[in-house]
């Protein structure tokens, strides 16, 4: 079906740890289309952030298939990966990982230089996105002079400037108090909503769940709940 | 590749640690101050060698008959026909010059000293050192004057002084010696001792007609540029087949040798001080890197290429060193202005003598040399940052972004 935009097939990853093997995830099949908003969840170790990883292109699986958007991410070499990212997926990371020396809309303007957006369509775009998200008299203000929650709310812009094919979140309320979550998972659930953005976000908090259109729990690095499979 | 980000990114990162950046801006702009203004004093040294080389009786060019150098006298003598002109544009030389010189004897009422007796054309001499130095008495009319010129040190050496006679003793073209009194007309003050003890000169008709010859034993050719030499020696070679036509750096081998030597000095020098910064350089950008490495993963992460990363670590490597590079010539340029009207080096008149150069050391601005040091420079830069670049693309996005 073309409208399915993530289709994880048996895959497995293993870490060594301190010459330990650890299977992060263990044949997991995994798929997701346009519009959907979930939530993988499940304790530490139960492979949720690698799944996550995985399907953003930032690593590889040891065994099985994933594909985004219909591209099989095993044919890619790492320059095409990289193009892959940039171009279908947009990350929200758990510690806001904004670059410090861009003020925030430059920060939300950097995807779009580096896919070769031009000046002024870059500007208009960053400023729309950054005023939609309350962030229009910000968009000056370097990092360091942004709340946690303001910080966030850029990383999304950036991820969400590109219209992306894909949003992944990993657990992207971890360090923020539970109002600014709450506006926050508001702010993710709206871009579901009015975008048909594609959501996926790992985590652990129940809240964060509630929000989700679907609820994926992993366990030892397997689905062990997943209402779509059932 | 959009390099006004790279650019507006490298810019800030300097701009964050301005303290330490501010200190590699300092330690670089010394090295290059210190690497140009010493330039200048190299080349100054290299072109007072050259002018003395040249100046010196020799020319840049000079026409002997074979078997001269191994035997200076008349006998290895050759003729110019009267009203003889040398076939170079006057344009591309300041002049030329017919001259005898040969070995004699001369003898003072006390003394005898060993010289080489040099019979000229004074109204061609505004190509060597007579020209310049300063004469005590009168110099030498013209071509027939039968007084001699002697230096101020022969002439303490003679113990005699201007006015006095002395008695030459040399051999004609018949392989007999000849004798003739001569009065002394003037003495010089020539830049080294050597040049005073050595030489003495007199008329050239006036020499010619003491050893029964017609004939010169050198035409020495000053020309106005040095790079022209090459061209201008093989044409005379071509028109002097039977005749040896040398170059100053022939005739002067030891000269030559240090004029070569000074171009090398430049880059030796050169490498000596950047060497030693480059490490300081290379250092601060892999502290840079490392300091980023979240940064640089995440930037990874979000789409940066690889090619993008090394171009961005290569130009803040590139533009620390265009800065600190821009300030070290301007210091270099100011040094150079502050020591431009030359060094007295009395001090060490004998060494510098024994290095054929004068005891005022002016030093020569070559912008060339500005150029070579400033592209040298940033080639350096570039090349310092290939290490650092290359741990920063080593730098997994999945590894940094979990920091």
């Amino acid at each position: 079906m073309n409208d399915i935009v993530v289709r994880c097939e048996k895959v497995d990853k293993t870490y060594q740890q301190e010459a330990v093997p650890v299977h992060a995830l263990r044949g997991v099949d995994f798929e997701l289309r346009a519009g959907e908003f979930v939530s993988l969840s499940g304790p530490s170790g139960s492979g949720k952030s690698t799944l996550l990883n995985i399907v953003g292109g930032l690593d590889r699986p040891d065994a099985g298939e994933v594909t985004i958007d219909g591209v099989d991410l095993s044919t890619l070499n790492e320059n095409k990966l990289t193009a892959l990212r940039l171009m279908k997926i947009g990350f929200v990371f758990q510690a806001y990982n904004l670059i410090p020396v861009l003020s925030a809309q430059e920060n939300v303007e950097f995807i779009l230089q580096l896919q070769g957006v031009g000046a002024g369509e870059r500007r208009d775009r960053a400023e729309s996105v950054l005023a939609s998200l309350g962030l229009k008299e910000m968009c000056h203000r370097q990092p360091g002079e942004l709340s946690g929650g303001q910080q966030q709310r850029v990383a999304i812009a950036r991820a969400i400037v590109t219209n992306p094919v894909l949003l992944l979140a990993d657990e992207p309320t971890a360090n923020l108090d539970s109002t600014t979550t709450e506006e926050l998972l508001t702010l993710l659930k709206n871009l579901n909503e009015s975008r048909n953005m594609t959501i996926v976000t790992a985590t652990h908090d129940p809240i964060v769940m509630s929000y989700t259109t679907r609820q994926v729990h992993l366990r030892d690095g397997a689905v062990a709940l997943d209402p779509k499979a059932a | 590749m959009s390099i006004k980000l790279l650019f507006q990114l490298s810019i800030r990162n300097i701009l964050r640690h301005r303290r330490r950046n501010l200190m590699l801006f300092s330690a670089i702009a010394v090295a290059v101050a210190g690497v140009s203004s010493a330039n200048t004093l190299i080349r100054g040294m290299q072109y007072d060698m050259l002018n003395s080389a040249v100046e010196n009786l020799t020319g840049h060019i000079k026409i002997h008959a074979p078997g001269y150098r191994d035997d200076p006298n008349i006998d290895k003598g050759f003729s110019l026909e009267d009203g003889f002109t040398l076939p170079v544009e006057p344009e591309e030389m300041l002049g030329w010059a017919a001259r005898i010189r040969i070995p004699a004897v001369i003898m003072s009422e006390r003394e005898t000293r060993g010289v080489q007796i040099v019979g000229i054309d004074p109204a061609s001499e505004h190509i060597s050192f007579l020209s310049d130095v300063p004469i005590d008495g009168e110099g030498l009319t013209d071509s027939k004057d039968g007084r001699i010129l002697i230096g101020k040190e022969l002439a303490l050496q003679l113990e005699t002084r201007i006015g006095r006679r002395i008695v030459i003793i040399t051999q004609g073209i018949d392989g007999k010696n000849r004798e003739k009194g001569y009065r002394i007309v003037g003495t010089y003050d020539a830049e080294g001792k050597t040049l005073e003890k050595i030489y003495v000169f007199t008329g050239l008709a006036s020499l010619q007609s003491l050893l029964d010859s017609r004939d010169v034993t050198e035409v020495s050719i000053r020309l106005h540029e040095e790079p022209k030499k090459p061209s201008i020696k093989d044409m005379l070679s071509e028109v002097f087949g039977n005749l040896a036509v040398l170059d100053w750096q022939e005739l002067e081998p030891m000269a030559a040798a240090m004029y070569l030597f000074a171009d090398s000095a430049i880059y030796i020098w050169f490498l000596l001080m950047m060497s030693a910064l480059i490490f300081g350089l290379i250092n601060t950008l892999i502290t840079s890197v490392m300091e980023r490495v979240r940064e640089l993963g995440l930037v990874r992460a979000l789409g940066m290429p690889k090619r993008m990363v090394v171009t961005q670590v290569v130009l803040e490597s590139t533009i620390i060193m265009a800065i600190g590079v821009l300030i070290g010539l301007v210091a270099g340029y100011l040094i150079y202005l502050s020591i431009a009207d030359g060094i007295n080096l009395d001090a060490f008149a004998e060494g510098m003598e024994m290095m054929t150069m004068s005891t005022r050391f002016i030093p020569v601005l070559v912008w060339d040399d500005f150029v070579l040091v400033a592209v040298l420079s940033l080639v350096l830069g570039v090349m310092a940052s290939i290490y650092p670049a290359w741990r920063a693309v080593r730098v997994k996005p999945l590894d940094a972004i979990g920091r």
